[in-house]
């Protein structure tokens, strides 16, 4: 009775102290919980059959790849220790970690990877990311925690596409239980576990206590994640205190979050590039010089400022910094002056009218009247057409024959984090509408030779020579304005760390703890 | 009475009928390909093709349609095109959360909007009148995005008396349904006023008066009760358009309703979550607009629907 009455005693003073020294932090509580106020709510849970960030953001903390992204958007080892790639590209062996076990207790090992991946290469399945996965031929268990996989043409590119989040692993039994409903019970290996999803309400995430990795496990009981589409409501939710992190923050709102001491701003330097896109079939944008000149036209440090409110810097390459292979090449000064006569040497003195196409969201309609401005002073006369998503999707997509592009205003961010993804479906002839964004219908034989070359080989210094070399191709010859790399922001409350928004845009939950 | 609620009900079946042709046609027609949006932006065209034809979109319209009415006679309204999740749950976890928060709204509205009215019908041209005429005018223009967070900055945030977003318990319900209410109430007042003050001017009121019959029994017994048509048939649309019109208010509160979901789906051209949406929408309002005019019944006992 004694000792009890004394820890009651103890446990009384220590929370009166606690409750008298510092009144922010909350009183001893069962049961740290983490609520994420998030853009919009998961589609599924299933990476192979995910494509969007919301859903890849949930899905991270409970299920991991071979190769996972640390926050720089480097590779690092997850669930494979090391790995290597034979010269030609073709041949991938992962050694595996051992002692690894799913949430369900189904052992990891090559079978559980094997079993992945053929599954998301079956065109059967009809798994979203099948196309990511289909180049590879054949897989081989070598042993119980090796296991190889072998291409049917080589792709130098294919480390990335292991690390992309599509490549997480699931548990081969949960996906044989569930079926068609895997997607709304994900089974991984994460210091997170699925517990439950009520569709655009809440899904929570609960504590692994079973993690592999003592190091990284999880540092809170529970992660809800509430999908919250308004940004004023998210961020009346992190001032009250409802929520402890925002994904996102627009800019325009982010001087709230900055000015409140109990909130903070994180940023994220991200791997998004935003371009205009020049239809280079069609005139006057088949001339370089007219290229040029809108790439001089437009003050890009100004719209920065202005619409973006600082959260983003100029672009000196078709890839973002942290894009692996990415080489700053130039950038485009502001020169209206030069802009005007580089027009008038392509025949265009008077400047001619256009049409710049866009989304319709409040930032790209600021961004293409601020374009739309600069554009007029060097006589461009634009006329703005910002659609809805469904339509300009829709428009974009048409094949050159129906396409009524000119310009177009659009951005980027290749979730593999490699050179290859963020040049080749944007900027090659196999990828022109309606097979991938090549929007402009731009053809450089000389790029599309690179590109090629930087796939043939897995020798890491090979790719990046190639890619250098494409980035100045593509930057000199200006089949878009090159506009800016943005920063991706999130708001914390103070007393939360380790939580951020990846460069890709993917929210990093999995770390997050309070102070 | 019940054979005319029973005739109702029936024609219910070709009015939903049609309803379902015209969205389903309206659906094609307007620009958006569902296999794209929902394949992404960086799909490459097979993946897109993996995906129509699992959404079974690349069969003919005619052929569509009729296999969604079949199953829909079967109880089956299909899949999203993108969750997957089959639509009647998805409409089993949304619509209940829309109705608590219509019901909660139109609650609202009528006690305000009846109340405001009455008061400043019978005293008319006085201060009250006045301001709570202007305040309604305020009502109908004031946009509910707008003041569903000025609702949330001052009594969820500043004040902390009611949580923020989500549904709940009641403490949840009151922001939106207010942000909700607000508007209906606004009109409910104003007709309410205006057709209180239209009957406050009849002869079997001034006779009233004279049978020496007490001010307010006068106002609650004959005049509400015979001011009460067109309110009641303003009520019932406004219900109805509450129903269907939540979305904005869904979306600053992040409640989880039907609205955001018919407006999602609308964004992806998720064509199984819009028709099976705007079928039960439609038939909501239906059932609505029957509700109400055997409502009439009890108002006006000179309208009669047969024997």
């Amino acid at each position: 009775m004694k000792p009890l009455k004394f820890l009651g005693v103890l446990l009384l003073a220590a929370s009166l102290v606690a409750a008298g020294l510092c009144s922010c932090a909350p009183a001893a509580q069962p049961e740290k919980v983490i609520t994420v106020a998030q853009y919009a709510d998961a589609v599924s849970l299933d990476p192979q059959d995910t494509n969007d960030n919301a859903s890849y953001s949930i899905e991270k903390p409970m299920l991991e790849g071979l190769i996972g992204f640390n926050e720089k958007m480097e590779q690092i080892p997850q669930l494979a220790e090391k790995w290597d790639a034979s010269p030609d590209a073709k041949v991938y062996t992962f050694y595996l970690r051992k002692g690894v076990k799913f949430h369900d207790g189904t052992p990891f090992n090559a079978a559980a990877v094997k079993a992945n991946f053929d599954r998301v290469r079956n065109p059967d399945n009809k798994l979203k990311r099948y196309t990511l996965y289909k180049i590879i031929g054949q897989i081989d268990v070598i042993d119980e925690y090796t296991v190889r996989f072998t291409l049917s043409e080589p792709f130098g590119a294919m480390i990335a596409t292991f690390a992309h989040p599509a490549g997480g692993i699931n548990s081969p039994t949960a996906v044989q239980k569930y079926g068609a409903d895997y997607g709304k019970n994900p089974v991984g290996t994460g210091p997170y576990k699925f517990q439950e999803w009520v569709p655009n309400d809440h899904l929570t995430l609960v504590k692994n206590p079973t993690y592999w990795d003592k190091n990284n496990a999880a540092k809170v009981d529970k992660i809800i994640i509430k999908p919250v589409p308004e940004s004023g409501t998210r961020i009346a939710m992190l001032q009250k205190g409802d929520a402890q992190f925002l994904n996102t923050v627009p800019y325009p709102q982010s001087d709230i979050v900055k000015g409140d001491s109990n909130l903070s701003l994180v940023s994220t330097e991200s791997i998004y590039t935003y371009w205009i896109s020049m239809n280079v079939q069609k005139k006057p944008f088949d001339n370089l010089k007219v290229r040029q000149a809108l790439n001089y036209a437009i003050d890009k440090e100004a719209i920065i400022k202005a619409v973006l409110r600082g959260y983003a810097k100029q672009a000196g390459s078709p890839l973002a910094p942290q894009v692996w292979g990415y080489t700053q090449v130039k950038t485009y000064p502001y020169d209206p002056a030069k802009a005007k006569s580089l027009l008038a040497e392509a025949g265009y003195p008077n400047g001619f009218k256009t049409i710049l196409r866009g989304a319709d969201s409040t930032e790209a309609k600021e961004v293409m009247v601020a374009v739309q401005g600069q554009l007029k002073q060097v006589g461009v006369e634009v006329e703005i057409l910002s659609m809805p998503a469904a339509t300009l999707s829709a428009e974009r997509f048409k094949p050159l024959a129906e396409n009524k592009a000119e310009m177009d205003y659009s951005g980027w961010s290749p979730s593999t984090g490699d050179a290859d993804w963020g040049i080749r479906p944007l900027l090659t002839k196999e990828n022109w509408p309606p097979t991938n964004f090549t929007i402009g219908f731009y053809t450089n034989a000389k790029l599309e030779d690179l590109v090629k070359a930087a796939l043939q080989t897995s020798d890491a210094a090979k790719r990046k020579a190639a890619y250098a070399e494409a980035q100045q191709i593509i930057m000199d010859d200006c089949p878009w304005i090159f506009l800016w790399t943005t920063y991706l922001l999130g708001g914390s409350r103070a007393n939360v760390g380790g939580i951020a928004i990846q460069p890709d845009g993917i929210g990093f939950y999995r770390s997050v703890y309070y102070k | 009475m019940l054979r005319y609620i029973l005739n109702r009900l029936f024609y219910m079946i070709p009015i939903l009928f049609g309803v379902s042709i015209v969205v389903f046609l309206m659906l094609h027609l307007v620009p958006g390909d569902p296999a794209r949006l929902v394949a992404g932006p960086d799909a490459t065209l097979e993946d897109v093709e993996i995906i129509r034809s699992s959404l079974g979109l690349d069969r003919p319209l005619p052929v569509q349609y009729v296999s969604w009415l079949g199953n829909l006679f079967h109880g089956d309204l299909g899949r999203s095109a993108r969750t997957h999740r089959p639509v009647t749950s998805e409409l089993r976890l949304t619509v209940p959360a829309t109705v608590e928060l219509t019901l909660a709204a139109i609650t609202i509205a009528i006690l305000l909007g009846v109340g405001a009215g009455t008061i400043a019908a019978v005293r008319r041209n006085s201060i009250f009148d006045y301001t709570s005429m202007v305040v309604a005018l305020l009502g109908v223009c004031t946009p509910s995005f707008w003041l569903g967070l000025m609702l949330m900055l001052i009594f969820a945030v500043k004040l902390d008396l009611f949580p923020t977003v989500g549904r709940g318990g009641l403490d949840h319900l009151v922001l939106p349904a207010v942000t909700l209410g607000a508007g209906a109430a606004a009109i409910i007042a104003r007709v309410t006023r205006s057709s209180m003050l239209e009957v406050l001017n009849m002869d079997y009121i001034r006779t009233a008066h004279a049978k020496g019959l007490s001010a307010q029994a006068v106002v609650v017994r004959h005049a509400v009760k015979n001011a009460f048509i067109p309110v009641i048939t303003v009520i019932g649309l406004e219900f109805g358009y509450l129903l269907a019109g939540a979305v904005i208010t869904e979306t600053v509160f992040a409640y989880p309703g039907v609205g955001r979901l018919l407006v999602d789906a609308i964004g992806y051209r998720d064509y199984p979550v819009i028709q099976g949406a705007l079928l039960l929408l439609a038939l909501q309002f239906a059932l609505v607009n029957l509700v109400v005019d055997v409502l009439y019944v009890f108002f006006d006992p000179r309208i009669s629907y047969g024997k």
